[in-house]
């Protein structure tokens, strides 16, 4: 068998392997006593708004434009003006009681499973941004000659990855955010980026440790400052060896962010929480979540990978 | 030019590289630097613009003292060009940005005139046409003379050349060694670390032999090679020629 042939009998037995899984799990949830209940959810993605406008009062009605006018019975009364109305259902003349549908809009909205993945993204990226910043910082902390900067680095470093993520939110929005008085939100990003950044520095260590040495004494032989070597020699090249490294990080970061959500900040998690209590749907709602997630994820790591492309064309 | 007086290098592990090693360099002279591998001329080539930290002995260049703690060194480094075995050109940089990111960042040199001592220096060394590769589309003999091109760019006072073609493949060597000729005719001040001894013989004017860290003899290349003094010398010379 050629190699060719090979390769297409094992991409169609991935296939039918992946089939029998998915077959098995459908088979196995007709045993348990659950009714699949999908219909419930696309109203948690998106819903259609309504919101109508009512007659304040009694009388005629007069529309010109966006406006309507409703004159009252009785000369002496005067009209009431409503300006800005859309959706506007009634005709000049018709007659109008008091809390009587005018206009009707609908408009769609984000369910709350879509708000919620906003949130998620939002504390992602705010995070991301800040732990590439510490991270960065004390990476070049971590290799620095100054004994103050290296061992405050390592007990960081060594601090954050030694206990919970969970707990270290808990700290952060019970004990720091207390004494500070910070928002929930401010403390989870702050909790996400700390503990991301640590992490990030090792990353970022070993990424100019990798970087020949040869490249900062070529820097500093012609005159550079260790700074200026570093920036515009050492970490360029660094920066290009850390991306796939970073790029798992950032995708952990985005998982992790689900913890923030025992802190009550309504992100996809806890969005998913909510609707499973008023649904009672938990696997529809569980499945869909952990769509969304893989949907973040997925993005960011294709987005690394262009990146990564673009970088690597000047290398060979 | 250059003047170093009993320098002695110690690694943290307790080798002794260099024992109390002296050297002088007249300005536009071309010093020759030969040794088995060990004997610490690469060392005290580096140590010359303090790439290596000395422990005891001085140098200045130009009058001026490297050993002193108040030297801005980044000062005197600029004054002092340097050309590595391995080339070590920046990667993620084109050649010309190669050349011209130090007189920019560290002279302050105007970006056009920069492109301009840039593309001088290109083409002095024969690779106006690769102004705008990245160095791993070069052979190793371009990279050098791009390196080569790269400390020019400085406009130093003296050159050092750490085994500038022994990365080489041998049919490359000719072209990066006709390019330090070109150099020395043009009176440019050099030490050359090189294994390279028709070079030396052609070139110097003044070649030094050193062994297990210490400077063993120092004569002018006839010398050298046709009446050498000490044993280890003869031995060496029996060796590589």
């Amino acid at each position: 068998m050629n190699s060719k042939r090979k390769d297409l009998f094992w991409n169609i037995f991935l296939v039918v392997f992946l089939l029998s899984v998915a077959a098995g799990i459908y088979a196995s949830s007709k045993k348990v006593d659950y009714i699949w209940r999908w219909n419930r959810l696309p109203q948690y993605v998106v819903y259609k708004d309504i919101q109508e406008v009512r007659a304040p009062s009694d009388g005629i009605v007069s529309v010109s434009g966006k406006t309507v006018k409703i004159t009252p019975p009785g000369s002496r009364s005067t009209p009431v003006l409503l300006e800005n109305v859309k959706g506007i259902s009634v005709r000049n003349g018709d007659t109008v009681f008091e809390g009587d549908v005018l206009a009707k809009n609908e408009s769609y909205k984000l369910g709350p499973l879509l708000t919620g993945l906003l949130i998620t993204l939002e504390i992602s990226v705010y995070s991301i941004f800040f732990a590439i910043i510490i991270g960065v910082c004390t990476g070049l902390a971590r290799i620095s000659r100054n004994p103050f900067l290296k061992k405050l680095a390592i007990f960081y470093i060594e601090l954050i990855r030694g206990t919970p993520l969970l707990v270290q939110i808990f700290i952060f929005y019970y004990f720091i955010g207390t004494i500070f008085n910070l928002g929930r939100m401010t403390a989870g990003v702050m909790a996400l980026s700390v503990f991301t950044g640590a992490y990030i520095a090792e990353i970022v260590r070993a990424g100019i440790q990798s970087v020949h040495k040869g490249q900062m004494e070529a820097a500093r032989s012609l005159g550079m400052s260790y700074t200026v070597a570093m920036l515009l020699v050492i970490l360029p090249q660094a920066f290009r060896r850390t991306l796939p490294p970073m790029a798992g990080q950032f995708i952990s970061l985005i998982k992790d962010s689900s913890l923030v959500s025992v802190i009550s900040i309504t992100d996809l998690t806890k969005s998913g929480r909510e609707i499973v209590a008023s649904t009672f749907s938990p696997f529809e709602v569980w499945f869909t979540v952990a769509a969304l997630y893989l949907v973040l994820t997925s993005l960011l790591s294709y987005l690394v990978q262009l990146l990564e492309k673009k970088m690597s064309a000047q290398d060979k | 030019m250059i003047k170093a007086t009993d320098v002695v290098k110690i690694y943290p592990n307790g080798v002794k590289a260099l024992k109390g090693v002296s050297l002088e360099v007249a300005p536009q002279e071309v010093l020759v630097v030969i040794g088995p591998s060990g004997s610490g001329k690469s060392t005290i080539l580096r140590a010359l613009n303090l790439l290596e930290e000395v422990q005891d002995g001085e140098i200045t260049i130009d009058g001026e003292s490297l050993t002193h703690p108040k030297t801005n060194i980044n000062k005197i480094r600029e004054e002092v060009g340097m050309v590595f075995q391995s080339f070590n050109l920046f990667p993620h940089k084109t050649v010309l940005q190669n050349i011209t990111m130090a007189p920019i960042h560290v002279k302050k040199m105007k970006k056009t005139e920069a492109i301009q001592v840039a593309e001088d220096l290109l083409k002095k060394v024969g690779l106006s046409d690769k102004r705008d590769v990245y160095p791993g589309q070069l052979s190793g003999g371009q990279q050098q003379r791009v390196a080569i091109a790269r400390a020019l760019a400085m406009k130093p006072k003296v050159m050092l050349f750490d085994e500038p073609t022994s990365a080489l493949d041998p049919e490359m060597i000719g072209e990066v060694l006709d390019v330090m000729k070109e150099l020395a005719k043009e009176g440019m001040t050099m030490v050359v670390v090189t294994h390279e001894m028709g070079f030396a013989r052609e070139v110097a004017d003044r070649i030094i032999f050193m062994d297990e860290g210490m400077k063993i003899e120092e004569d002018t290349p006839e010398e050298i090679y046709q009446n050498p003094k000490s044993e280890r010398l003869k031995l060496f010379l029996s060796q590589i020629l």
